[in-house]
């Protein structure tokens, strides 16, 4: 199976790490034998029909900054759109940064991918948040699969648990927790009594948030994966505007006394109730002795249906070779999906 | 009164190249019309159907000026050819028109294409069309030059009629009789020459079409079948077909005499005189063809007809080479015994459109190997693995890239004892290991893969060990 990685950030690279890792089991135990053909990153690209020397691009990377040094097969002046578009490959792997204002430079890739005919993985939210119902709709048409189990918990399979209780059962409501540095930081705040601004502070000495905490912090990332899940789960046809979103910003001090008091803690949750406009994020009380009051970077998700009742599961909801997981989980069921036909 | 011998020339693009050229061409159809009835088929003038697909992509992607400095270099190609080859003003003066026509109908479907943005297999018809629309009138205009009397067409005003196969359009033969009939037939009694264009022909409903690769060949052969032609030759660059590329082997011989049936398997072996699909219309309707060389129309050839050729003691007639090849070995014990496998293997290659040259399972069943175009290669092995690992049909699907197809050809080799023995002996004898092997059950051939750092040492030692290089 030929891939076409875009973007070479953390989760891709760590992708790298484990099919050269794993190369030898995957072929064993699932009968893939993948081939990255092609890598985009910002300086450039590095293609090589025959597949590439991952451990090479890797090195080049790190010592370059991009993958376009790699000696004979790299190059600096090559788009990523006239790469997806013309490079022969089964998948694209997109994983260019989460945008979601206007979703790109994801989108066009996405697009690009599925209109070509391409399977396409990806872990960029932006493209999702911003038009699922329609990537859905445009992949469905090209006869392409579309997977982001990436986008939603990381290496958690969040999204795959959601899809097996889905079926011969329904969802009635979903909730959680999404977001690991809110829920890093609200948990300090409880603990230590910090003030919105100090646990932010601590989040980033911890590297848990950006420079910019703003997509975190003011509930942007958690409503982009409820966005997702809406549209994979319940079969919602929804977007990014269609969620009520407040983040962690306006929260006290006083509130996570009065939620102690009360025999709980607030938590920045996510929710997909059963009514058509009841999908939200919002700071929430939950109490303690609720499963899904986790502390520190986890995330956690009860789903609610309507025969089995309530499950839940929680795991990391972050980091690159996690994610990478999640990314591999996808190519494995595309490859089984695609040898059946 | 009994008819006069009627003949097809067809003339490649290397043939009518340039001015000098084309007048030599139009001697050779003046001296061959003393006595014949003469129908002449011309190219493009080579490298412009080339730069007629390159123009067409040009305008798909709307590159307008790279276009129309392609488009004025074309013009001022053929309106140079056009002065140098024709004397008589008058003459010149009308040939020149038609070829500004064709050249300014040729600008307008560019710009009709870039205009659309897109390019159908009906509109690249079009416009590939245009190479051989321009050439036959120049040629025609050559030989109406030496005072005798001329008509050029296209292929399709001609008469000949094909499916909407658009890009490898077949011909409807009986329908095409009966129109050339119309058109043709009468003229060349009344001793016109008509200078039909090669490689276009034109739908039911006159839509342009195309004839695919080698398809000036192949008019000449439709021409030839449809009118009952006694010869139609095919006139190249090279003095027929050959036992050899003499390039690889430079004593390599013209072989004067082929069956279709070894024709066709030279073909598939890439001889480059002549394409396989031309063979069809000859071998329906039994006439005789000739190959050979434009600028050595004296040598006789090769002359390919219905008869088996085989001299006493011949065995085999030439040996083939392709190169451009790569092999693909599926192997696993768990194929051993297990039926559908090998359908398997062919309907993933076949929903993915790879064409597959060559094949060969061993008795043990632990593996199948092919050898399929490189350019395929990578997409087939991607897919094969895809469908087959993981999945207790195979283990491991293996390529080499490095590797080229020999072929020896002959009827001879039909039910004589031991020729296999002394091809894999001249080989062995070279130190040249043979990967994999072939022999189709028509026995016309014995096909086998080598290195291909090996194969012209391979070429060389099946040549000589058949003594390809002496008339039998």
């Amino acid at each position: 199976m030929r891939l076409i990685l875009v973007g070479f950030g953390v989760v891709a690279r760590s992708l790298t790490d484990i099919l050269t890792v794993r190369k030898q089991e995957l072929l064993e135990r699932y009968g893939m034998h993948p081939r990255v053909v092609a890598i985009v990153d910002k300086g450039g690209s590095v293609l090589n029909p025959k597949g590439l020397d991952l451990d090479e691009v890797r090195r080049v990377k790190s010592e370059f900054g991009t993958v376009a040094e790699t000696p004979e097969y790299g190059s600096k002046r090559t788009s990523a759109v006239a790469i997806i578009d013309e490079v022969d490959a089964e998948v694209v792997v997109e994983a260019t940064p989460t945008n979601l204002e206007t979703g790109e430079p994801g989108m066009t890739h996405i697009e690009t991918a599925l209109k070509a005919g391409r399977h396409v993985v990806t872990v960029n939210k932006g493209p999702l948040a911003l038009a699922l119902p329609a990537l859905m709709e445009m992949a469905a048409y090209n006869c392409a699969y579309l997977r982001f189990s990436g986008t939603v918990g990381g290496g958690t399979p969040i999204l795959d648990f959601g899809r097996k209780c889905l079926t011969s059962d329904k969802i009635l409501s979903i909730e959680g927790i999404l977001n690991g540095t809110t829920n890093y930081m609200l948990t300090e705040m409880d603990k230590l009594g910090l003030t919105f601004e100090e646990a932010l502070k601590a989040a980033q000495e911890k590297g848990y948030a950006e420079a910019n905490p703003a997509l975190d912090v003011d509930g942007w990332d958690a409503a982009a994966k409820v966005t997702i899940m809406a549209n994979w789960l319940t079969g919602r046809e929804i977007t990014l505007k269609d969620v009520s979103v407040k983040g962690i910003r306006d929260v006290k001090p006083a509130d996570l006394k009065n939620a102690a008091k009360q025999g709980g803690a607030v938590k920045l949750i996510g929710r997909i109730g059963d009514g058509e406009d009841d999908i939200s994020v919002a700071p929430t009380l939950v109490k303690r002795d609720d499963p899904i009051c986790i502390g520190g970077t986890l995330n956690a998700v009860r789903f609610h249906s309507e025969f089995a009742g309530n499950e839940i599961i929680i795991g990391k909801g972050a980091g690159g070779p996690e994610t990478a997981s999640a990314v591999l989980r996808d190519l494995l069921e595309i490859r089984e999906r695609m040898s059946v036909n | 009164m009994s008819r006069r011998r009627r003949i097809v020339l067809k003339f490649g693009g290397t043939s009518i190249g340039n001015a000098e050229r084309i007048k030599d061409v139009a001697k050779s159809v003046a001296e061959a019309a003393k006595e014949n009835q003469v129908i002449v088929v011309a190219s493009a003038m080579n490298g412009i159907t080339d730069t007629l697909i390159r123009m067409s992509d040009l305008a798909k992607s709307c590159h307008l000026d790279k276009l129309r400095s392609e488009l004025e270099k074309l013009r001022e190609r053929h309106l140079q050819v056009v002065e140098d080859s024709i004397s008589n003003p008058k003459i010149r003066s009308e040939v020149r028109k038609t070829v500004e026509e064709r050249i300014n109908a040729l600008e307008k479907v560019l710009e009709g294409i870039s205009i659309l943005g897109e390019m159908t297999p009906r509109s690249k018809d079009r416009v590939i069309s245009f190479g051989e629309q321009i050439s036959a009138p120049i040629v025609s205009g050559a030989i109406t030059d030496l005072g005798l009397k001329t008509k050029h067409f296209t292929g399709g005003e001609a008469g000949i009629v094909t499916d909407d196969e658009f890009g490898e359009a077949n011909p409807l033969m009986n329908i095409t009789k009966m129109k050339t009939g119309k058109t043709l037939e009468p003229l060349l009694n009344e001793g016109v020459i008509p200078v039909v264009s090669g490689f276009i022909a034109a739908t039911q409903t006159g839509e342009i079409t195309t004839l695919g690769r080698g398809g000036s060949d192949y008019t000449g052969t439709i021409l030839g079948a449809a009118l009952s032609a006694d010869d139609i030759w095919i006139c190249t660059d090279v003095n027929g077909m050959m036992t050899a590329d003499p390039k690889i082997v430079p004593d390599a011989r013209t072989i004067p005499r082929l069956s279709y049936a070894e024709a066709l398997e030279m073909t598939v072996f890439g001889a480059k005189a002549l394409h396989a699909r031309s063979l069809e219309p000859v071998m329906e309707y039994n006439r005789p063809l000739w190959v050979k060389n434009t600028f050595d129309l004296k040598h006789p050839g090769t002359l390919i007809t219905r008869d088996q050729n085989v001299a006493d003691g011949e065995v085999a007639k030439s040996v083939a080479l392709i190169r451009d090849v790569a092999m693909i070995n599926i192997g696993g014990a768990s194929m051993v015994g297990k039926p559908g496998i090998a359908a398997r293997i062919f309907q993933i290659l076949g929903q993915n459109s790879i064409n597959i040259l060559m094949i060969s399972q061993s008795v043990s069943e632990a593996n199948i190997s092919m050898v399929l175009r490189r350019s395929h290669l990578e997409k087939a092995v991607s897919a094969l693995e895809i469908s087959l690992l993981g999945k207790g049909f195979a283990n491991q699907v293996n390529a080499e890239d490095d590797v080229a197809v020999v072929a020896i050809v002959g009827a001879g080799m039909k039910g004589a004892p031991g020729v296999a023995a002394r091809v894999f002996k001249a080989v062995a004898d070279r130190g040249i290991n043979v990967r994999m092997i072939a022999q189709g059950s028509s026995e016309l051939n014995i096909s086998f893969v080598v290195k291909e750092e090996e194969c012209e040492e391979a070429v060389r030692a099946l040549h000589k060990e058949f003594k390809l290089n002496q008339a039998p």
